[in-house]
């Protein structure tokens, strides 16, 4: 980590909760004994904004968070291969809006189903080892990008079923690759982290003819000529141990390592030389007892608020875009005990769920303020 | 299987290693379709028999190496000689002289009849001289009998009625004296022999003969390996007054060339016991075969006598014979020799081979199957494993339809190729085997299992066959085609990756022929390259672009070599030059590189003028329509 020089140490937020926003449990789940890694509300499409895909051993289900604290059930598809375990789920569509659930996991294929016919669309097999995540690009939702544990990250077309781009190589992770994202208006860039207690940068500027030739591809998949990135434009050490979560801010990036924090900072980038650049830490959002490896934080879509479980079974909700940091909610119960994989917040934050090792759905939602 | 069922002895003294030698399969309970499956799985062995029999026949004229020489071992074996050993008794009239005679020089030679030399009455020609160097029956002298080998009786007749042949004793004085020699005709000797009823019975035929010594004049010729004694007879001679008569015992004995073997102490004078199979088994020649069937659990154990191989019925000379013609000529199976004191032992077991499934079903036609054929160099190696089941059981023929071109497989020194393969129908057609080619003697490893199939040989040029073959030609393809169907089925039968971007690929991709291995990707080879330049600080950008350019063009072209740059450097300025004009600045660099190239060496004076030559043309031409 860079020594900061003085007047530039980051703003660390407050435990004291601001109370800004009250939430109570409305529903728990028990989806079964096995844990569950993620869970993801629909941004993609506004039709299903109440609908989430929750991922956990060789299932994907798909509910519908309802009024009251409801949560119905909606699809529910269940691997082959009994040894199947997801890690990740992500909701992308195709060119004329059709719904898919994407999910990859330890057997390192991707799955895409269907959801609007409940069929599995295409497989994406070419990773060397398990995914850990999937991200969906916004402003393209066909694209995808995965993260694996083969220290690549790849970058996928769902409607035509081409890997386009491999980001490894000579500059590229040197470990697991944890996490990744997209920018959310410059659709040239991603960024991932890792195991290698790096974030990297990427950009697929360069090679940007081959995503918009992914689209309109007529040959066999196979044929597609993948091309490898080997470079990133950026790379930080902006922690000392697994980077696990990473997501940006706008131009920044948030991310979270083992120590009890998320950190948010600006990263520098020298137009002339890329790969050279500084990272600039702005503020920390402290978690106690976040010490665990892969637990991940989530947003509301206009990224107002930030949700993130502890692996004591607490919620901690801070406000993202204020500085100081402010911690919006401490949200705990008695019988949320198990760690806390992945949180899911709603498009405006008014709900939050949380999954867990134990195979539980909790459910919070906001209290009406009058 | 021919042979002799052995049956297990009731009482017997032997080892329990014998026991488990002849096992029955009495002992074996089956149920009734096992003794269908079990019967079936041991007609195997029964099955080639035919084939051998066919092989045989052709076999008879035209016999395949290992056949001859076994065949002349077996006749050496037969054959009879004639063991004639001379020796002196004493002389007859001994008044005469008294000086020592020995050592005395007996020759089996042969009179040359174009001689000559005048002075000379007689040359002789002869191989080896014994030396006698006493009289017979003296007690402490070891030299006192010449031994000669002659062939048999019968042979012996046309050779003794030519009257060329002759015993001589020769003397050489020691002081004083003249040499000495006296002549016995061998016609004599065969004419008293062919009489005499002991010769002919095996039993020893003697007799006594005087024998005039004549002193001559000797001359002793030793050129290469024949040697001369020209003799003159001297005229000193007739001054004697006697002749010395020396008499001679000469003792013939017929003999047949024994061979010695480990084995033959099976005589019949051991055997102790009454029983036939023991007999059988102590004979010398007598040869137990265990077939192994229905996967190994049961044996059948037959005898054959004579060294003779079970399957073709051929006489092997002895064990180590029949050890090399079982694997060289019955490809089928496996053979494991074991010998003992008591027996000489064959286990035989069936080959089963996954390479080679050339089961023919009923109604396809042999000669339109593909055909393969593998030939290995490799030492000799014992087959270890006994193999399992033995459902398809492929017949196996010898390969000899090769021209002499074939020098590899008839490369005998390396131990033996292995030669397979060859089709029923296919033989047929040809009957006239061409004697160049006997490829099946050379198959003397032939006990090996096959796990390589990779080393396809191409089998011979169709067009070397003559016309007559044509039809066989026409159903054998060359290496490269026949190996290809194999290859695919191996391509097709699971999912194969890109190796770089790891995206399953189609079969057609597989099958291409393009490999992707080391490609290079242009594109972000490129891309790297810009990068990597874009690191250095202390470069123009202008220094960049032209190094970018000049590392891709090189890449592209795929220049390697220090002659290559000249050439390049024209290409360059052909293809960049419309570009370099327009930024004077790229056109500075450019020569500046150029100048570098020639300070260097690499670039001659006449291509860099050349090169802006170039440059030139393409400023005119950009510039005139600025002109005009």
């Amino acid at each position: 980590m860079a020594k900061t020089p003085i007047g530039l140490e980051p703003v660390v937020g407050s435990l004291a909760s601001s109370k800004k926003r009250e939430y109570r449990v409305t529903n728990r789940l028990q989806e079964g004994k096995r844990p569950l890694y993620a869970v993801v509300f629909n941004f993609i499409d506004s039709r299903y904004f109440n609908v989430f895909a929750t991922v956990g051993g060789n299932r994907v289900t798909v509910y519908q968070c309802l009024e009251g604290g409801v949560i119905a059930v909606l699809q529910s598809y269940v691997d082959e291969d009994k040894d199947e375990s997801f890690y990740t789920v992500s909701w992308a569509c195709n060119v004329d809006g059709t719904p898919f659930v994407v999910a990859g996991g330890i057997n390192g294929i991707i799955r895409v189903i269907d959801a609007s016919n409940e069929k599995i669309h295409k497989s994406f097999v070419g990773h060397g080892d398990s995914i850990n995540e999937i991200r969906t690009q916004p402003l393209k939702p066909s694209l995808i990008v995965s993260a694996s544990k083969d220290e690549s990250v790849r970058l996928w077309n769902v409607h035509s079923g081409i890997c386009i781009l491999i980001f490894a190589g000579a500059g590229g992770h040197r470990n697991e690759v944890l996490s990744v994202d997209f920018h959310p208006s410059d659709i040239h860039r991603i960024a991932s982290c890792g195991m290698d207690n790096t974030v990297k940068i990427w950009s697929m500027k360069e090679f940007w003819t081959y995503v918009e030739k992914s689209f309109t591809w007529t040959d066999l998949p196979s044929k597609f000529p993948t091309k490898y990135v080997q470079f990133p434009v950026f790379l930080a050490s902006v922690h000392s141990n697994y980077v696990d979560c990473n997501r940006w801010l706008g131009d920044f990036i948030l991310s979270k390592s083992v120590d009890n924090e998320i950190v948010l900072w600006e990263p520098k980038m020298k137009e002339q030389s890329p790969g050279e650049g500084t990272a600039d830490i702005l503020q920390k959002y402290p978690v106690p007892e976040c010490d665990i490896w892969f637990i991940k934080f989530s947003c509301d879509f206009h990224y107002n608020a930030a949700a993130i479980g502890n692996r004591e079974g607490k919620i901690f909700v801070w406000e993202l875009q204020s500085s100081p940091p402010v911690l919006i909610a401490r949200l705990s119960h008695a019988q949320s005990k198990s760690p806390i994989r992945q949180t899911a917040m709603s498009f405006d934050g008014s709900t939050i769920l949380s999954c867990c090792e134990d195979g539980t759905i909790w459910r919070w939602d906001a209290v009406p303020t009058n | 299987m021919p042979g002799i069922p052995l049956v297990a002895r009731e009482t017997s003294s032997s080892s329990r290693s014998t026991d488990q030698m002849c096992r029955e399969d009495s002992r074996v309970h089956l149920s009734a379709e096992e003794e269908i499956a079990a019967e079936e799985s041991l007609s195997i062995y029964c099955k080639p028999v035919e084939l051998y029999n066919i092989l045989q026949r052709r076999a008879v004229r035209n016999p395949s190496f290992l056949q001859r020489c076994l065949r002349y071992k077996i006749q050496a074996k037969h054959k009879r000689r004639i063991q004639m050993t001379v020796s002196i008794s004493g002389i007859v009239n001994e008044d005469v002289q008294t000086q020592n005679h020995f050592p005395l020089y007996i020759l089996l030679a042969r009179l040359v009849s174009d001689v000559t030399v005048a002075e000379y009455s007689a040359v002789y020609r002869f191989r080896r001289a014994c030396i006698l160097s006493s009289f017979t029956g003296i007690e402490g002298s070891n030299q006192s009998q010449a031994n000669f080998i002659l062939p048999e009786i019968n042979k012996l007749a046309m050779e003794a009625k030519s009257g060329s042949l002759a015993i001589l004793l020769v003397s050489f004085p020691n002081v004083g004296g003249c040499c000495l020699w006296g002549r016995i005709p061998l016609e004599s000797l065969y004419l008293s022999w062919e009489k005499s009823p002991n010769l002919s019975l095996g039993q020893r035929a003697g007799m006594i003969l005087p024998v005039e010594m004549h002193s001559c004049l000797l001359k002793l010729n030793c050129l290469n390996e024949d040697k001369c004694i020209l003799i003159q007879s001297s005229s000193n001679s007739l001054s004697m007054n006697k002749p010395l008569q020396l008499q001679v015992i000469i003792s013939a004995e017929e003999v047949g060339a024994k061979e010695k073997s480990p084995y033959n102490s099976y005589t019949c004078s051991g055997v102790s016991s009454s029983s036939l199979s023991h007999i059988i088994r102590l004979r010398a020649g007598n040869v137990i075969f265990n077939y192994r069937y229905y996967n190994n659990k049961l044996q059948r154990t037959e005898v054959t006598e004579d060294f003779s191989c079970p399957f073709c019925l051929v006489k092997c000379a002895s064990f180590k014979g029949l050890r090399h013609h079982l694997p060289a000529s019955h490809d089928l199976f496996n053979f494991e020799f074991w010998v003992t004191e008591e027996y000489q032992a064959v286990n035989v077991s069936v080959k089963t081979d996954s390479w080679r499934s050339e089961i023919v079903a009923d109604g396809i036609d042999p000669k339109q199957q593909t055909f393969f054929f593998c030939s290995k160099q490799l030492r000799r190696r014992r087959p270890k494993s006994l193999v399992q089941n033995a459902r398809h059981v492929h017949p196996v023929f010898l390969e000899s339809n090769l021209p002499a071109g074939g020098s590899e497989l008839l490369d005998k020194a390396h131990g033996g190729n292995i030669l397979r393969n060859a089709r029923i129908g296919a033989l047929e057609c040809a009957p006239h085997l061409p004697s160049s080619s006997n490829v099946a003697g050379v198959s003397g490893a032939a006990g090996q299992s096959y796990s390589d199939s990779e080393r396809v040989q191409s089998t011979s040029g169709n067009n070397l066959m003559p016309p007559a073959l044509l039809q066989f030609a026409k159903t054998r393809k060359i290496s490269m085609e026949r190996s290809d169907p194999r290859n695919r089925t191996l391509l097709q039968k699971r999912q194969f990756f890109h190796s770089h971007r790891a995206q399953p690929m189609v079969i057609d991709q597989v099958l291409s022929d393009r490999d992707s291995e080391d490609e290079v990707d242009d594109d972000v080879a490129d891309f790297e390259d810009r990068r990597m330049l874009d690191d250095f600080v202390d470069v123009t950008k202008d220094e960049k672009q032209i190094m970018h350019l000049w590392n891709s063009f090189v890449r592209k072209q795929r220049m390697l070599a220090d002659g290559h740059i000249p050439w390049a450097c024209e290409a360059f300025s052909k293809l960049h030059g419309p570009d370099l004009v327009k930024t004077p600045a790229l056109i500075w660099c450019w020569r500046l590189f150029m100048i570098k190239l020639w300070n260097h060496g690499l670039l001659d004076a006449r291509t860099m003028n050349n090169c802006n030559i170039i440059l030139e043309q393409c400023q005119k031409r950009d510039s005139d329509p600025i002109k005009s």
